[in-house]
């Protein structure tokens, strides 16, 4: 009996590959779109923030402040665009988008520090972009930190004065998985399964439905088929593909982008195909459900779309979010991938760690074909 | 072109969206259910990270240290291992993102005088609470020696600089205020461009583009026709959108309601041009739906709105200044969160009022061409 | 053998266009691309003519249909309705004709009466004009009583009464009627033409494209047209009796010669024009 419907479902899936390849539009679309996409973005996107655009006024205009402002310069973290006339330009520029922090060096900086006195400095960050916000305040308060002890240090020397230090905590931060933090290597494996998850949910949205236009769904009802075998075969020759995908996007990474593969390839091998069957199969719940094609093109570009970019852990932190969101999120096979994606590449994850996220896939799959079967086996009974 | 005919098409167009109550629902329920959902992720800040202390002192100061990461409200304190060696696995697992050892030795050393290094161990797989998290952790124990030094009533007098570091605009660093602007403006193009797209093709589709044009109904007509429900639902839609921001949210608004209005327009033109534009090349309802997402996928990553384009390569760069959605966020963020007036805002609004030109007066032009062959 | 050739056609044709014809094509030319849809054809019709246009899928049909009505232009040529020039006049033009396509052009997702107001509409009928229009296209096409149902939920043959309706609602003088039976049952169909009829009776002219061969011999006058080009065209009795001059009697099985009908010259010229492609 196995075997009647292991023919069957091959019978099907032969003819979806067929209509694939007779398309070549299509196969464009999904083999070739996205590893173009994913080249051009895995080299533009970061979360590493730097060369934040500053801008400096100096109304000291002393050998002092010039110094001070020179370190600005030469750090990786500001990157200095010129100097401005005075204090009321600095909103200006900011709501102008021309700089995201200013450095004001006030009169009689030069005189404070030459009569051993603390001088002030003001340093402005527009909060308009938190994160760069935040390390801009943190930057600047280091470098200043930095500066102040050098400039008494300096000083202590050519007096012969030992400066007394107080017991402090020196912080040292070591980041494990990804040492020199590019976030590149936390971004690519996020944004591969971001791409796939997209071009797949979208895909059997619209074969169902086609079919229903068409017509050619009544001569299938005819025929010893069962709904589930359908669904399978329907979702095959998709899978191939997508995972095929995958493969190439993964060798893409490593390759050009020298993304470390740490853990087993084999666990990520088949961890990618049952999400790429589990997204494939959203698609198809989403084809049946729909009435029309506009809808079910609507709808999916809607469900998986933003979720894909938001919901599923890529780019956004979902620690903090409400917790009817994390359970929403964990509607989304990405959200799952994503977690043995970069467990995989970067932490040298495998089975002994990453099962649940697994065994969550493997479930949604089996979900996800029974779900469509009985959405399609109705619709067609009406 | 003839005001009755258009009208008459305008007429048409909302006769048929009524008739597809799904439709309706979607263009207007979605992009709220979308804000709200979407705003909460974008909108969270980095905080509460799970957090593990291994603390080898057992000393007073070294309480004193975990107890101020615990109150921070960055760090939530979920286990304290007795050695480092257990960190492995909990980092492994996820189980904790950030971890506080604090040596063996801490308070001798200290009322000693010496510097005592403080181990801060960040998931580096997760590079921006990597980068933010250990960012705090050296604010917090920079605060915390701060803090030493006046009790020990030690003070240095010598020169030095005295930094006074101010947040211009958005000062509470919500990124909700930041974000959801920008949220707004993604969820327009979204919808806009892949519902004009459908309506278009969904018609030639079906051959009532083609029976249209038989009759006195001129090109211009029919674009008009076409177009000015779309614009009209896509303004509702921004309406409700940025309302709910405003008030679900609570992200403040600075700037001038004309000027939003005026930008939001601009762009939704764009967005209206940018569907019509791909229905033009597209056969299908499905090969309108790939061309939507092939250029939305750039439109999100590349549109600064995830990622800063200031942290994009060099190379990269020329190409976010293609990218409409790009205006549309720095504009969005201009007035919501700035404040930012007409004169400020000149770059981005030109830009979008030369897209919405550029691209609607391409699209006129190949529409007229195409439906000639 | 000799054979029949576009030489054999009307004598009475003149070399340029025919302003006093309801149609009057010359030298009608569309390519796309490297692909010659329609050939350099030429032709008339008359006023007040049923004219049936055949031929199979892909060979021009649907394209002349579209240059005669003004949705596509030609690239060499002349198409004169009703005495104006469409390429360079299809405001004029447009008023005056009326179509109904393959497809029904009803809005699936509107009402009856919402697609007749609709299509007064867009020909600017008065009110009092429409008024009496309407009531006049439901008699006819039978849906009185049934205006404020969905199109979509129409049968077919009511819903090409409709088309035929809103096609006509304007009064035109010549309608163009492309594939208009397709998918009906024979008795609609019969009901279909008999309104046609009517129409032709009013003087009305009508261009039919068909596939259905009998439908072919109920027109006034036809054309029949392959890869392109015409390769007949005469009244359906002109046509069975010029093929029966030239070619003989058809051998069917041994049995009695019998007068042939249109589908069996129109088949004989196609297995003609493929053998002469070939050769």
């Amino acid at each position: 009996m196995i075997a009647a419907a292991l023919s069957r479902i091959g019978a099907i899936a032969r003819k979806e590959f067929i209509h694939i390849g007779r398309d070549p539009r299509m196969l464009i679309a999904v083999l070739v779109v996205p590893v173009m996409q994913l080249l051009l973005f895995s080299y533009a996107i970061s979360f590493d923030v730097k060369n934040v655009p500053t801008v400096v006024l100096d109304q000291d205009m002393t050998s002092a402040s010039r110094a001070y402002l020179q370190t600005y310069r030469s750090t990786d973290f500001f990157n200095v665009k010129g100097s401005i006339d005075g204090l009321a330009s600095i909103d200006d520029v900011f709501r102008r988008n021309l700089a995201q922090i200013a450095v004001v060096v006030p009169a009689g900086f030069g005189r404070s520090l030459a009569r051993s006195e603390k001088a002030q400095v003001a340093v402005i960050v527009d909060g308009t972009e938190p994160n760069a916000a935040q390390l801009g305040q943190a930057y600047a308060i280091a470098l200043n930190q930095v500066y102040g002890n050098r400039v008494l240090a300096e000083w202590g020397d050519r007096q012969g004065i030992d400066i007394a230090q107080a017991g402090r905590l020196e912080p040292r931060v070591r980041t494990w998985y990804n040492p020199e933090r590019r976030s590149a290597d936390f971004l690519i494996p996020g944004l591969m399964v971001v791409i796939i998850m997209i071009v797949t949910v979208q895909q059997t949205a619209v074969t169902l439905v086609r079919e229903r236009d068409l017509g050619t769904q009544e001569q299938m009802m005819v025929s010893p088929l069962r709904l589930p075998e359908l669904m399978i075969a329907k979702l095959l020759p998709w899978t191939f593909l997508a995972f095929v995908d995958m493969v190439v996007i993964a060798i893409v990474g490593i390759g050009f982008f020298g993304i470390p593969l740490r853990g087993s390839v084999v666990f990520l091998a088949v961890a990618a195909a049952l999400f790429v069957f589990a997204a494939l199969g959203m698609g198809l719940i989403i084809s049946a459900l729909a009435p029309s094609m506009e809808s079910a093109n609507i709808i999916a570009l809607l469900i998986a779309f933003l979720p894909a970019f938001i919901l599923s852990g890529f780019a956004f932190p979902l620690e903090s979010i409400p917790p009817f969101l994390q359970g929403v999120s964990y509607l989304f096979p990405a959200r799952y991938m994503i977690i043995i994606s970069r467990g995989v590449f970067l932490k040298g994850a495998g089975f002994a760690e990453l099962w649940p996220q697994l065994a969550l896939l493997g479930g949604y799959s089996v979900l996800v074909v029974v779900i469509a079967s009985v959405l399609y086996g109705r619709r067609a009974a009406r | 072109m003839n005001a009755k005919r258009i009208r008459l098409l305008i007429w048409k167009e909302f006769l048929q969206l009524r008739r597809d109550p799904l439709l309706l629902r979607l263009l207007f329920l979605m992009p709220v259910l979308q804000l709200v959902m979407m705003g909460y992720v974008v909108g969270a800040d980095v905080k509460n990270l799970s957090t593990a202390v291994v603390d080898l002192d057992h000393s007073v100061v070294s309480r004193r240290l975990a107890a101020s990461f615990a109150s921070s409200g960055y760090f939530v304190i979920t286990a304290r291992p007795a050695e480092e060696s257990a960190l492995r696995p909990l980092l492994d697992r996820g189980d904790v993102k950030v971890a506080l050892v604090i040596p063996e030795g801490t308070s001798r050393r200290l009322s000693a005088g010496g510097s005592v290094p403080v181990g801060i161990v960040v998931d580096g797989s997760d590079s921006r609470i990597a980068s933010v998290g250990g960012g705090y952790a050296s604010q917090l124990i920079a605060a915390f020696n701060a803090k030493l030094i006046a009790e020990q009533g030690l003070t240095v007098s010598g020169p030095g600089i005295d930094a006074r570091v101010r947040v211009e605009f958005n000062p509470s660093l919500r990124a909700v205020n930041s974000m959801i602007p920008g949220l707004i403006a993604t969820i327009l193009v979204l919808s806009m461009s892949v519902i004009m797209s459908q309506a278009v093709v969904r018609e030639r589709e079906r051959g009532t583009l083609e029976q249209m044009f038989v009759t006195p109904i001129s090109r211009g007509d029919y674009l008009v026709g076409k177009l000015t429900p779309y614009v009209l639902i896509g303004i509702v839609q921004m309406s409700i959108v940025a309302f709910i921001g405003r008030v679900w949210f609570q992200v403040p608004f600075n700037g001038q309601l004309w000027v939003v209005v005026l930008g939001l327009f601009l762009f939704m033109l764009t967005t209206v041009a940018l569907g019509l534009l791909i229905s033009l090349v597209s056969h299908t309802r499905q090969q309108a739906q790939q061309t939507v997402m092939f250029i939305m996928i750039p439109f999100m990553v590349l549109s600064g709105f995830i990622f800063p384009v200031a942290s994009m390569p060099p190379a990269i760069v020329p190409i976010t200044y293609l990218i409409p959605l790009r205006y549309a966020v720095d504009f969005l963020r201009g007035t919501f969160v700035k404040g930012a007036g007409v004169r400020e805002l000149a770059v981005p609004l030109l830009a979008m009022a030369g897209f919405a030109a550029a691209l609607l007066g391409f699209a006129v032009a190949s529409f007229h061409k195409r439906l000639s062959d | 053998m000799p054979e029949l050739t576009s030489a054999s056609l009307p004598a009475s044709r003149t070399l340029a266009p025919n302003p006093t014809a309801a149609i009057s094509v010359r030298g009608l030319t569309k390519r796309f691309g490297s692909f010659t849809a329609v050939d350099a054809i030429d032709f008339d019709v008359a006023r007040g003519e049923i004219f049936g246009f055949l031929g199979p899928n892909g060979s021009g049909k649907t394209t002349t249909i579209r240059m005669l009505t003004g949705a596509i232009a030609p690239q060499a040529g002349s198409v004169l309705i009703l005495g104006d020039d469409v390429v360079s006049q299809p405001e004029l033009v447009k008023r005056r004709i009326g179509y109904m396509s393959q497809k029904f052009s009803l809005f699936e997702d509107m009402t009856v009466d919402e697609n007749l107001r609709f299509y007064a509409g867009v020909y600017d009928l008065p009110a009092e004009k429409f008024a009496a229009q309407r009531a006049y296209v439901l008699r006819m096409a039978d849906l009185v009583g049934r205006e404020n149902e969905l199109t979509a939920n129409l049968s077919v043959g009511w819903k090409q009464r409709l088309a035929l309706g809103t096609a006509t609602i304007h009064e035109p003088e010549l309608l163009f009627l492309d594939e208009p039976t397709s998918g009906v049952d024979p008795v609609a169909r019969r009901h279909f033409w008999d309104l046609l009829y009517e129409l032709a009776g009013r003087g009305v002219t009508l261009f039919v494209t068909t596939h259905y061969m009998e439908e072919a011999a109920q027109c006034g006058r036809l054309a029949f047209m392959y890869a392109g080009r015409l390769i007949a065209e005469g009244s359906p009795r002109e046509i069975r009796e010029r093929y029966l001059r030239e070619c003989g009697p058809l051998d069917t099985a041994g049995s009695a010669a019998k007068t042939p009908s249109i589908e069996d010259v129109f088949v004989h010229l196609v297995s003609r024009e493929r053998e002469e492609a070939s050769r």
